[in-house]
Formats: C-alpha cells, structure tokens, sequence
C-alpha cells in the first residue's frame, strides 16, 4: 500500500515531466535533450528563490519560466540557426550544467527546517497525501492548459507544423515560431517537474537530471502500448497512468533488493524492451496470422480433395 | 496591364551556378496572368514547369528576375508570407493536408491561411462546420459526414478534394496546381479534374496549372503554355486552343522547337 501511494504521488510529478517532453516528441517529432538540463533548472532557480525567501508558489513559477527560457534557447537554435535538433539538446543542456551550477552556488541546495515549499504551505495530511493532492491540483491545471491551447487557433497551427510542414507554411503558418512556442512550453513544463521535484525531496541536486528523459519517454510509451488511437487531451490522461506505472515497476524492483546503483541500467534496458515492443507484438500477430492461414488452407485444400 | 494578377520579369532561374553541374532551368521568363486567367502549362521533363511554379510559390529563391502577385513585389518573400496571397495544391495528395489532425481542423486551419492565429478562440469554430459540410457535399465524394476523420486515413484522391477546398475556400489572388491529379488512378484524376474546373469557375479564379496530360491542357482553362528548355515555346489564348487536339499541339511544337517532342510521359498521357 506504501509502495502504491507513493509510487503515484511519484508518478504524479513525473507525469508533468513526461508531459513536457511528450509535446517536443509527439507534436514536433523531435527528441529534445534540452530536458535533462531544463529539469535540474527549474529546481535549481526554485530552490535559490525558496532559500532567499520568496513564497513558494512565485519560486515554483519563476523556476517554469527559466525552463521555458531555455526551451527558447533550443528552439532558436534549430529553427533559426539550423542546428540539428538532437544536437540543440545536448548543446542546451550541456551549458545549463554550468549554469544551474551558478544558480545554486553549489552541487546540492537543501531545502529543509523552516523553508516553505508548495507541498507543506497548507496542511492536509501525510506529506505523501499532500503531494498527491497538491500534484493532482497542478496536473488538472497543466492539461486543462494544454487542451485548450492546442485546440485554438495557434494550438492548431503548432499541431500542423510537427504534422506537415510543407502545408504549414504553404497556409501562412511560421513554422520557426510554432516550434520555439512549443519547445519554450514544453521545457516549461519540465522544469516545472523538477521545481516540484526538489520541494518534494527537500533538496535540489546538479544530477537531478542524468537520465529523465528516459523515465519521461517510459512513461509515454507505457501510456502508448496501453491504450491507442486517442484524443490529445486523452493521450496526457494516459500518459500520468504512464508514469504511475513506471514508478510501481521501479519501487517493485528496488523492493526486490536491486542493487539502486544499477537502477539507470535497469531505466536503460527497460525502455528499450518498451520502444521494442509494438515490433515484438506485431510480429507475434502476424506469425500467428500465417499459421491461421496455413492451417485452414491446408484444411480447405484437404475438404477440396 | 492594369489588371495583372501574377507578374513575371525577366525570370532566371540557375541550379549549381557555377560548377560544372550548372543548370540553367528557366531562361528569361516574361509572363503575365490577367484576372480569372486559368492557364494550363505543358512541357517535357527538365522544361521549367516546376521550377516556374515554385519560382512563383516562394519555395525555390529566385536567381534574377521579378515576381509581382496583385501589383506587389513578392520576389524576396517566403512561401508563409506569400500564402496571403497564394494558394497550392501539391502533385502529392499527403503533401496538402496535415495526417494526423481531422478534416475540419484541417479545413480551419486553411480557412486562416496568412492571417494571425490567435491563442484563445477555438481552432475549429462552430459555424464553420455547417459551411464545411456544405462544401464538402459539393464535391460529391460523400465527405460531409467525415469532418472528425483524421486526414490520414482518407484515400489520396478525396485527400486531394479537400486540398482544393482549402485552398480556394479563401479566395486566393492566385491559384497554383502542381500537377495534382498526377499521383491518382485515371478515374479519381478525372474527377478531382472536374472539381477543379468547377471550383476555377465558379469562383472566378486566377489559377496556374502545371499538367504532364496535354488532353487536360487543352480541356482544361483558358490559355495554354507550352515550355521547352527554359523557354516559353507556345502560348496560346482561349480562342486559339479552341478545337486543337494533342496532334496538332505535338506538330506546333515541332514547327516551334524543330525537335519533336519525344518525353514519353507527355506523348503517352491521353
């Protein structure tokens, strides 16, 4: 019971992350490693806000701002200056090192004794209900955002970028444009994850970042094989289920007694055998499809006889 | 020439300029379309058609020469920023629409093309749906009831009707088709072929169609463009295409060029 509820109290913040990078993967197909540095970013600024006394809810937000900053970073790089966007990541992220390391001043912020955070501003319960509670609060908001700008007029135009660029510019849509927005939302939102991230554990860490990414892909492509063929607004409902589920696995295998300094090589090899599987169940359909074919014609060929 | 629509000066286009590739694709190209023109332009493969099409469409820079669209100079903007006054359907039926987004998101999103997008009305507004079944019924392919089909599911011929709705739906100054029919079965091109001609006329537009079918070519519109190395070789109007047949067309370009015309795709396409 433990392991569950804080498995989705986890997978709750982890969702918002996963959201984030969902936007960059899905709409604009493009894998944006930006993430693993706008992640500790917005921990890093929320982290020096809250110890200097501004209220959490402000930290919270200005930390979302310096990712959405850095999302514009990326996307003016590869729209503008055509750098390759896998590339644009890793340049990102790679300087954000430095600079989330001038933010906190040094490798890890602790955000313990009397330091407000949003999860211990109102009482309510356990530290693990609030979070819960406090995390639902935050997601309702985001996707209700989200729903509602990809359904407007620009929403639909940045929709048609990731989808077919050529008829985006052929009907007057800025491309360029379309993709800094989504990248500056995109990597608001991690950062934003990672804000709430820090507040939760109660501390901000320069490598809070290594690896993210690949719980945040996780979490899509669970919600992905599960359920296909949905709405957007459905696909972010999915995609929190996602990233519960990919906690449970994890709190399951460090239960086990996983050695946890194996724990990225586990993240590793689990998404791969997710990203293989759509291939691996395909496959399986289709052999199982040809010896139904075999079977019956050999069947139908007999009755012929 | 008061009432010119598309103005080309002197238009040059060169590919690889100044390697031993060079290739010299259009070689001075002077031409004017008047309102409600629907010109059809033929040539063999390497002519200039699609080099001159997207010369006007923005999608290739231009290398010497003016491009004027409804008295502006548009010689030096982008294919977004001519899509004020532009509309193109590609030869690629996937190639006009967005897959993954729905018929009518599809259809709004045409229905803005090159005005500002805002971030807080509806992408998909409620009274445009009953103008989109009406103009989808129109077309006579039985889409009205397919609004909140994704795009990508449809086959390539209704894909390419509704292409052509979106870009007319907002009347454009200039109409380009790109060889659109090319891509579809003998049948489906016919009748995407008939919508056009429906739509051009209807709505009295401008348009500039690039075809490899010359029994379109002279069905079709009312002038006709033959190129031939870069060149404009033949131009004729709506009373000198009148009663001309591919033979007499082929032998006109012959007199013309001194080559017969020996592209297969344009001889064998009837």
């Amino acid at each position: 019971m433990d392991i569950l509820t804080s498995s989705i109290s986890l997978g709750f913040l982890w969702s918002i992350m996963a959201i984030g990078v969902y936007l960059t993967f899905r709409i604009l197909d493009i894998a944006d490693m930006t993430a693993e540095g706008s992640f500790p970013l917005g921990a890093a600024i929320t982290a020096h806000a809250l110890t200097q006394g501004v209220g959490p809810i402000v930290a919270t937000l200005l930390g979302m701002a310096g990712g959405a900053a850095a999302g514009f970073v990326s996307g003016f790089l590869t729209t503008k200056l055509h750098i390759p966007d896998l590339l644009t990541g890793i340049l990102t992220m790679t300087g954000l090192y430095s600079v989330n390391l001038f933010i906190m001043g040094r490798a890890n912020v602790p955000l313990v004794g009397t330091v407000k955070t949003v999860f211990n501003m109102i009482n309510i319960g356990s530290s693990t209900t609030t979070t819960i509670i406090i995390g639902a609060i935050i997601i309702a908001i985001v996707i209700g955002l989200l729903v509602f700008f990809f359904n407007t007029e620009m929403g639909l135009a940045a929709r048609a970028v990731g989808n077919n660029e050529d008829m985006s510019a052929a009907n007057g849509i800025k491309a360029d444009s379309m993709k800094i927005i989504v990248y500056m939302i995109s990597n608001g939102l991690i950062a934003l994850s990672g804000s709430l991230m820090a507040q939760t554990n109660g501390y901000a860490d320069i490598s809070m970042g290594i690896g993210t990414i690949v719980i945040a892909l996780a979490a899509i492509i669970i919600a992905e094989i599960l359920l296909r063929h949905l709405s957007f607004g459905q696909r972010l409902l999915t995609i929190i289920g996602g990233a519960i589920i990919y906690r449970l696995i994890i709190a399951l295998v460090l239960d086990w007694g996983v050695d946890p300094n194996a724990l990225r090589l586990f993240y590793a090899l689990m998404l791969t055998v997710f990203l293989a599987l759509p291939l691996v169940q395909k496959k399986i359909a289709q052999s199982q499809q040809r010896r139904k074919n075999t079977r019956e014609f050999l069947k139908n060929s007999k009755e012929e006889k | 020439m008061t009432n010119a629509i598309l103005e080309i000066n002197g238009l040059h286009q060169y590919f690889e300029k100044g390697t031993p590739n060079e290739n010299h694709a259009l070689k001075g190209i002077d031409l004017q379309l008047r309102e409600g023109e629907f010109v059809a332009i033929i040539g063999g493969n390497g002519a200039g058609k699609s080099t001159l099409l997207n010369s006007v469409a923005g999608s290739l820079p231009v290398s010497y020469g003016q491009v004027k669209i409804a008295g502006k100079d548009v010689t030096y903007q982008s294919v977004e920023k001519r899509a004020k006054l532009i509309s193109r359907v590609f030869q690629d039926p996937r190639q006009g629409s967005a897959p993954l987004l729905t018929v009518e998101e599809n259809l709004s999103l045409a229905l803005k093309r090159g005005s500002w997008r805002n971030f807080w009305s509806s992408g998909v507004k409620k009274n445009e749906r009953n103008v989109f079944k009406q103009k989808l019924a129109s077309l006579g392919l039985g889409l009205e009831n397919r609004l909140s089909a994704e795009i990508g599911l449809l086959s390539g011929g209704q894909r390419q009707a509704i292409t052509l709705l979106m870009a007319t739906m907002r009347q454009p100054e200039l109409l380009l088709l790109d060889e659109h029919t090319a891509a579809l079965d003998p049948q489906t091109s016919a009748t995407v072929m008939q919508i056009t001609d429906k739509i051009v006329r209807e709505e009295h537009l401008t348009a500039m169609m690039i075809t490899h079918n010359m029994q379109d070519a002279l069905k079709y519109g009312n002038r006709l463009i033959m190129m031939d190395h870069g060149q404009i070789a033949i131009d004729l109007n709506a009373e000198q295409k009148q009663g001309l047949t591919v033979p007499d067309l082929l032998a006109m370009f012959k007199e013309k060029s001194g080559t017969a015309l020996t592209d297969d795709a344009v001889l064998l396409s009837d």
